[in-house]
């Protein structure tokens, strides 16, 4: 089996469920409740994007639960709420990490 | 930002800008995913694929998740179908990002929406929608996530060039990992507006932690984010009524 054939396959599928709706289902095609369920996907994608990466560290034996990320992904939270800047979050986010894994061992 | 009072040429030469300032936008993110990017490329060659199979792959994709999944299932002799089917599910969570584009890119030419589309990641998807929040104004959120979407993965395609001749060349050590959690919890922040978008968020962490380590394929995700779209939902639906 080539690669190349492989690798064209998985990218046109994946290419379709990319552009599924952009491409195929005009917005006035939509139904109108729709708009108040679109809303509340970009909150639930980031939330579940963040939450398994600051709960779980990974390690050669897996996922194990890490207070350290825990505890500094909430204290970047926090932060982020207040600043609203990236650059401060990550800063302020990593530094906390650092520091927990320093006290927590 | 804008407003409708503004000169029409102030206004053009301001979305002309959108596909920059969307790259500008995405910098911070380059710490935590060239990194994964430099290890994606060293998979690239341990799997045994020549450069010119890793460079065509990681353009012709764009998903780097569904692009470790298809180098190692090919490696082990998986069958076609199953390698397909397996990065077509790992994507399926790209399917949920374009529903909700789809007011966004409304009256654009079909190109624009496919190539729109074609470059999306999690990351300038995230940093779109922090966008829309920020700067509801913005004439020309289309350009604005292509930008951020070319900003996210030219970088990212050198790195996995880099990482596939180099080999990772970033200590273990340094937790970088963690600055991609960290910027998707900045751009969650103006997400948190009312009370059923935090219910939203809250459920589908909570939905997040529970399956993703349980369920293969990213289906955890998929599913957590769709617990959180529902309890969104209930909790409209409660404050509607009330």
């Amino acid at each position: 089996m080539n690669f190349f054939f492989v690798a064209l396959a998985v990218s046109l599928g994946s290419l379709i469920v990319k552009g599924l709706f952009t491409c195929f289902v005009p917005h006035s095609r939509l139904p109108k409740a729709l708009d108040r369920i679109l809303r509340f996907i970009p909150p639930a994608a980031l939330a579940a994007l963040v939450a398994p990466a600051i709960f779980y560290a990974k390690t050669a034996s897996g996922s194990v639960f890490s207070p350290a990320r825990l505890a500094a992904g909430l204290g970047a939270l926090a932060i982020a709420v207040y600043s609203r800047n990236v650059i401060v979050t990550i800063v302020s986010g990593m530094a906390l990490l650092l520091l927990l894994q320093m006290v927590l061992g | 930002m804008m407003n409708p009072s503004d000169p029409p040429m102030e206004r053009r030469q301001k979305a002309f800008f959108e596909p920059l300032r969307g790259a500008r936008a995405v910098l911070p993110i380059l710490v935590g995913i060239i990194p994964f990017a430099l290890v994606l490329g060293f998979i690239m060659r341990q799997t045994g694929r020549t450069a010119a199979e890793s460079g065509f792959f990681s353009f012709s994709l764009i998903a780097g998740t569904s692009q470790v999944a298809t180098v190692h299932l090919f490696a082990a002799g998986a069958p076609f179908l199953v390698i397909v089917a397996t990065a077509i599910m790992i994507n399926m969570r790209y399917a949920m990002y374009s529903l909700s584009l789809v007011p966004l890119l409304e009256g654009e030419p079909w190109w624009k929406r496919l190539l729109c589309a074609y470059v999306i990641s999690d990351q300038s998807y995230a940093f779109t929608m922090a966008e829309v929040e920020n700067n509801p104004d913005n004439g020309n959120i289309p350009g604005f996530l292509i930008g951020a979407s070319l900003g996210v993965f030219l970088p990212w395609a050198a790195a996995i060039a880099v990482g596939y001749h180099a080999g990772s060349i970033i200590p273990a050590s340094l937790p970088l990992d963690f600055t991609i959690p960290l910027v998707f919890t900045a751009l969650l922040a103006p997400q948190l507006k009312d009370r059923p978008r935090i219910g939203a968020a809250l459920i589908a962490a909570a939905g997040a932690i529970v399956l993703v380590p349980a369920m293969p394929l990213q289906l955890g995700f998929l599913t957590a984010l769709l617990f959180g779209v529902g309890a969104g939902l209930l909790l409209d639906r409660k404050e509607a009524t009330a």
